[in-house]
Parts: structure tokens; C-alpha cells; sequence
């Protein structure tokens, strides 16, 4: 009995951790897309605040200053995004992609000139696990909740935090109205462009903070491609989560049980190129079966112009 | 009234631009000013752009070698932008590509060693396996988005990986060749292409399936239809690479081609022609990257930056119009991203 709640704690706690970067990620696009501007470069700009958080760490020793550096990254591409989507009213779905291919190719550039190859990045300081006295000593969740790196603690708060400002504030209802009905927003005085912005930005220190646990909480460096998907998985656990951070939260949790459990199959029962394939699989059954009933904003995509 | 005549005076410049450049308005605008950040980060990098571009130049076109090598990396990127541009066609964005190509690759690893004894009859019987695979591939997110209604890009984009890790799977086990190298067996040469000319036959064949994609049809049909083409057309490209390029399929295999095959349809406005010259512009940047790396000490990695912020700007309306104006903008056609599902 012992052995098998030493599992389960184990394999929760490899959920939270797999869960942790798809969750900001998903938070993060949930304020662009309710906004109304669609985000498929989320993988990009985990990936180069990922990036940027190492380099941060790496040239002051300090963890904070990588993740400010990070998160300082993720809302330049972000705002890179927004400037093509919104003032230029590029097609949003190319701009994410090439926001992706930017984010590979830029972080492939940096790579060599600052680290001289590419590859892996040296190892830096990065945040570590932090007991949380008491509370990890609850028997099975304990460890698996609260002995976790403090980016792990931020995402518990953020996720009920982007609940409360975009259901209960005044910015938040601009928000949703800004993604539905951008018209009437208008109408009623407010910059549909800013707050499409800030919807943006948002989603990219969102995303960042997801990209800088990659590279800094679950490992302590970085290597290219890291993000492998988790911005398009993000994205499936938004959609599945009806653009409502409770609901993302949960679909995240979900893939990232889906993740725990491949680290417990067996090598030698599976072929490893089976076990890395099932979270992708699993993403895209989930879609089929899931994704076409849930009703995205309805002024998604479309750039705005004032008449 | 002077703002006015500014104003008249700078589309009037404009419309001459759109006048003598008309579709070409886009591609050239997000080329020239791709060129001109990477000329900053070139001089970031403390080099000089001028060196670094004449000896991309150089590197890309300065000898039959050369050229020869601009070729090679040309030709994959004419199947992957055709796959795009065949789906942009019929109002669809075909991101899978980059799986597309990969199960096209893996096919004609499997076949051309297994069909290696019949020689060169070999050699459309693989190709045609390989458009077979990307085919199918291909028409899973269309079956998905057409019939369950699955999102139409972060399906495909998901099943990239999916589609990696299969022909990943393929190569290391049952396709591995003997000793301590990961990698497919290699093809005997009776079954090798030379692969420029079956490229450019291709682009006729990717515009005859463009319009057979555009025909009438029931539209759930026509979805599925549309990326299965698109996936075709990727994977008859993974296949020509393998026969024309590698001989054997390594693990890792390095592609990217398929992401990439996104902005040379863009750059071609999604036309056969235009594919052609768009993946001639990525296919020299590619061959001319290493001679800019020895030259300047620039890391060749400059060329994916480059791309991506060509794709990056190459649907910017407002920018274009900030640029020649609103009336030539017109004149350079439509916007560039109607027609695109979302």
C-alpha cells in the first residue's frame, strides 16, 4: 500500500510539473484569443523567453534576473505579434507561425554567438524546488504539491488570478466584449486596438513564464526546439477548456498526466518513439472528439477597422 | 492641404511601384525589409552586411558548384510550397507539412531498399509511395477539421510530431540498418533520381492538382481533398530528397521544410511560377549561408531569421499601404489573406 501512494505521489507530481508550462501557456493565450487575436505562436514565445531566461541567468548568476529577462523576451515577440496582427493586420496565423520560426531560428543564431555552438546551453542557476513547511508534509499530495520550484507556486495563483480579472473586473469584460463583439466596444468608447494589445502582451509574459520554467525549473539550461509542441498542446487545452482558465487549467492537467505516465512505461515493452508520441496522439484525439463543439470568440481573427 | 498633397504625392509614387511591380508588391516589400533587419543584426554581430550578403551571393550563385548546391536546396522547397499553396487554393492552411515530409522520406527509405532489385522501374513505384503516404497523412487533419470538426492548425501541427516520431520509429527498428550508425539501409544508386529535373516537372503537376482541388464538390469532400493534395505533394518531396539527396534516411533527420514551405508559397502568391522563384530565394539563402559563415564569421543560423521574418511580413497589409499607399495597394491585388480558413 505504501509503494503504491508513493506512486501516485510521484506520478502527481510529475503531472503538476508537466502541467505547469502548458497552463501558462494556455493562460496566455487565453487573454490574446479572448481579446480577439488568435495565437498560435505561443510555442515561439515560450521558446525564446526560455532562452532568454537562461542567458539572464547565466551572464549574473541570478534566477530572478533570467526570469525578468525572460519574461522581458516573451513580451517583445509578443508585442512583435501584436504589431503585425493588430496596426498591420497581417493574417494572424501566419504571423504566430512565423513568430514560432523566429523564435527557432532566432534562438539557433543566439545559440552560436553567445554560447559559440548550438545545441545545449551551459547549465545555470535556476529555481529550484521550495518545501513549503507543513503543507508538504500532508502524506501523498504533500510532496507532490508543495515541494515544488516557486514558478510551480505562481501558477497556482495566477490561475485563479486570471479568473477573477477576466470574469470580475472591469478590464476583463472589455476584454471578452473586445474578442465578441469589437463594434460595440467601440461604440461605447474604448480602444478595441489597446486592448487587443494588452491582450497580447499578456499572453507573452504568460507564455514566458511557462518558457522560463522549461528551462529553468523542470531543467537548469537550455536546448533548442525545448518547447516540442507544448504552445499547440497549450492551445488544445484552451480550446478544450472553452477559453476559461478553470477549464484550460484542467485540460492541461490532463496532457500533463498524460506525460507523467509515459516516464512509468517501460523501454522495454514499448518502443520509446511510441512512449514521446502518446501525449501528441492523445492531444489530437482530444481535438477530434472535443475540440468542434467548443464555440471560440467570435470576432477571432479578424483584424479590426474602425468605420 | 499640404498633408493632401503629400498624400496624393506619395500614392502617386506608390501607384508607379504597384504599376510595375503589381502582385509582386508583397513578396518584394517583406523581402527588402528582411534584408535590411538582417543587414542590423549583421552589424550587431560587429560584421559587415556588404561582405556578409556578397558572399551569400557568392556562396549561392558564384559557381556551377555553387549553383548546383542553390539547386538542391531549392528543389524540397518547391514540393513543400506547393503543398501550401495547393491548400491556400481552396481557402485551407496546410501547416503539416513538416510530417508530410517526413512520412514521404521514410516511405521511399522503406521502398527503395526493398524494391532495389527491380533497378531503375524502382523509381516511380517509390515516388509514388511516397505521395501515397504524405496523401493519406495529409487527409487525417482534413478527415479531423471536416468531419469532427477538429481546429484546422493545431491539428496538423500537433501531428508533425506524431509524424516525426513515427518515421523515427520506422528508421530505428524494423528499417535500421547493420552496425553502430542510426540511419536507414542505403539505396543501391540503380534506384538514385536526379532530383532538379523531377523537381520542375512537379510544378506543372502541383498546378494541374491546384485546380482539381478548386472544382466543385461537396465542401466537407473538398476540405480532406485540398490538405490530402497538399500532403501529397509534401511527401512526393520527402521522397524525392531520399532518392535524390540522402540515399538512406539518418535519425535525426533535419527538415524544417515543411514550416518553410509556408512562406514560399506566400512569397509565389500561391502560383506555380511563383512557388518556383520563392523557393529559389530560400533554396539560395540556404546554399550561400556557409560561405557568408566563413567569410564573416555570421552564423548561418542568420538564414532562419531571415525567413521567418520574411513570413513575418509578407501578409502586412497596413504596412504595405503605409508604404506605396492605399490605392496602389489595391493595384498589387487582393489582400493576401483572404481566402485563408481560421
Amino acid at each position: 500500500v505504501e509503494d503504491l501512494l508513493g506512486t501516485t505521489g510521484s506520478i502527481l507530481q510529475s503531472t503538476i510539473r508537466n502541467a505547469t508550462p502548458l497552463i501558462f501557456a494556455a493562460l496566455g493565450g487565453l487573454f490574446s484569443e479572448r481579446s480577439g487575436v488568435v495565437n498560435i505562436g505561443l510555442e515561439g514565445l515560450m521558446l525564446i523567453a526560455a532562452f532568454a531566461g537562461v542567458v539572464g541567468s547565466f551572464f549574473t548568476g541570478s534566477a530572478l534576473v533570467g526570469l525578468l529577462t525572460g519574461l522581458g523576451a516573451g513580451l517583445l515577440f509578443a508585442l512583435i505579434h501584436a504589431l503585425m496582427c493588430i496596426t498591420f493586420e497581417a493574417d494572424q496565423i501566419i504571423s504566430g507561425t512565423a513568430i514560432n520560426l523566429l523564435a527557432l531560428g532566432g534562438t539557433a543564431f543566439l545559440m552560436v554567438t553567445i554560447f559559440g555552438s548550438g545545441g545545449t546551453s551551459p547549465r545555470v542557476t535556476g529555481f529550484g524546488s521550495v518545501a513549503i513547511p507543513l503543507l508538504s508534509d500532508i502524506p501523498v499530495i504533500g510532496a507532490a504539491l508543495f515541494d515544488q520550484s516557486v514558478i510551480v507556486y505562481l501558477m497556482y495563483i495566477m490561475v485563479p488570478v486570471v479568473y477573477f480579472a477576466v470574469f470580475r473586473t472591469t478590464f476583463g469584460l472589455r476584454l471578452r466584449a473586445t474578442g465578441e463583439v469589437p463594434e460595440a466596444v467601440d461604440t461605447a468608447g474604448v480602444n478595441v486596438q489597446r486592448i487587443r494589445y494588452y491582450g497580447v502582451a499578456l499572453s507573452g509574459l504568460l507564455a514566458a513564464c511557462g518558457g522560463v520554467y522549461l528551462s529553468m525549473g523542470l531543467l537548469t539550461a537550455f536546448t533548442e526546439n525545448m518547447t516540442g509542441g507544448r504552445g499547440f498542446i497549450a492551445l488544445a487545452a484552451l480550446i478544450f477548456g472553452r477559453w476559461n482558465p478553470i477549464g484550460a487549467a484542467g485540460a492541461a492537467l490532463l496532457f500533463g498526466f498524460a506525460q507523467a505516465i509515459t516516464y512509468r512505461v517501460s523501454e522495454q515493452t514499448v518502443p520509446i518513439e511510441f512512449i514521446q508520441m502518446f501525449p501528441y496522439v492523445l492531444t489530437i484525439i482530444a481535438l477530434a472528439f472535443f475540440g468542434g463543439r467548443a464555440i471560440a470568440p467570435a470576432a477571432i481573427g479578424k483584424p479590426y477597422r474602425k468605420e | 492641404v499640404s498633408q493632401n498633397a503629400t498624400g496624393e504625392r506619395g500614392s502617386a509614387f506608390g501607384r508607379i511601384v504597384a504599376g510595375a511591380l503589381g502582385p509582386l508588391v508583397f513578396p518584394v516589400i517583406a523581402i527588402v525589409l528582411s534584408f535590411i533587419i538582417g543587414a542590423v543584426i549583421i552589424l550587431l554581430t560587429g560584421n559587415n552586411p556588404i561582405i556578409a550578403y556578397a558572399s551569400l551571393v557568392e556562396g549561392a550563385f558564384g559557381d556551377p558548384l555553387a549553383l548546383g548546391r542553390t539547386l538542391l536546396y531549392t528543389t524540397p522547397l518547391i514540393f513543400t510550397g506547393l503543398a501550401v499553396a495547393v491548400a491556400f487554393r481552396a481557402g485551407l492552411f496546410n501547416i503539416g507539412g513538416e510530417g508530410q515530409i517526413f512520412v514521404g522520406a521514410v516511405t521511399a527509405a522503406w521502398l527503395g531498399v526493398s524494391l532495389g532489385s527491380l533497378g531503375p522501374i524502382a523509381i516511380p513505384l517509390v515516388l509514388v509511395g511516397s505521395l501515397a503516404a504524405g496523401f493519406l497523412w495529409g487527409a487525417i487533419p482534413g478527415v479531423l477539421k471536416a468531419y469532427f470538426g477538429a481546429h484546422e492548425v493545431i491539428t496538423p501541427s500537433v501531428l508533425n510530431y506524431v509524424g516525426i516520431y513515427l518515421a523515427d520509429y520506422l528508421a530505428n527498428n524494423p528499417l535500421r540498418q547493420k552496425g553502430p550508425i542510426p540511419g536507414t539501409e542505403t539505396i543501391d544508386f540503380a534506384v538514385r533520381i536526379p532530383v532538379i529535373g523531377a523537381a520542375l516537372g512537379r510544378a506543372n503537376y502541383g498546378f494541374v492538382l491546384a485546380i482539381l482541388a478548386a472544382a466543385a464538390r461537396p465542401p466537407q469532400e473538398q476540405v480532406v481533398l485540398a490538405l490530402a493534395i497538399g500532403g501529397s505533394l509534401a511527401g512526393l518531396g520527402g521522397g524525392v530528397e531520399i532518392l535524390g539527396v540522402y540515399g538512406n534516411m539518418d535519425v535525426p533527420w533535419v527538415s524544417n521544410l515543411g514550416f518553410n514551405g509556408i512562406g514560399v508559397a506566400l512569397l509565389g502568391r500561391n502560383h506555380p511560377v511563383g512557388v518556383v522563384l520563392g523557393a529559389l530565394l530560400f533554396g539560395a539563402l540556404f546554399s550561400g549561408a556557409q560561405e557568408m559563415q566563413f567569410a564573416t564569421n555570421v552564423p548561418l543560423e542568420l538564414t532562419e531569421v531571415l525567413l521567418a521574418v520574411i513570413l513575418l511580413l509578407v501578409t502586412a497589409t497596413k504596412l504595405v499601404e503605409l508604404i506605396v499607399g492605399k490605392r496602389a495597394r489595391a493595384l498589387a491585388g487582393a489582400r493576401l489573406e483572404e481566402g485563408l480558413g481560421s
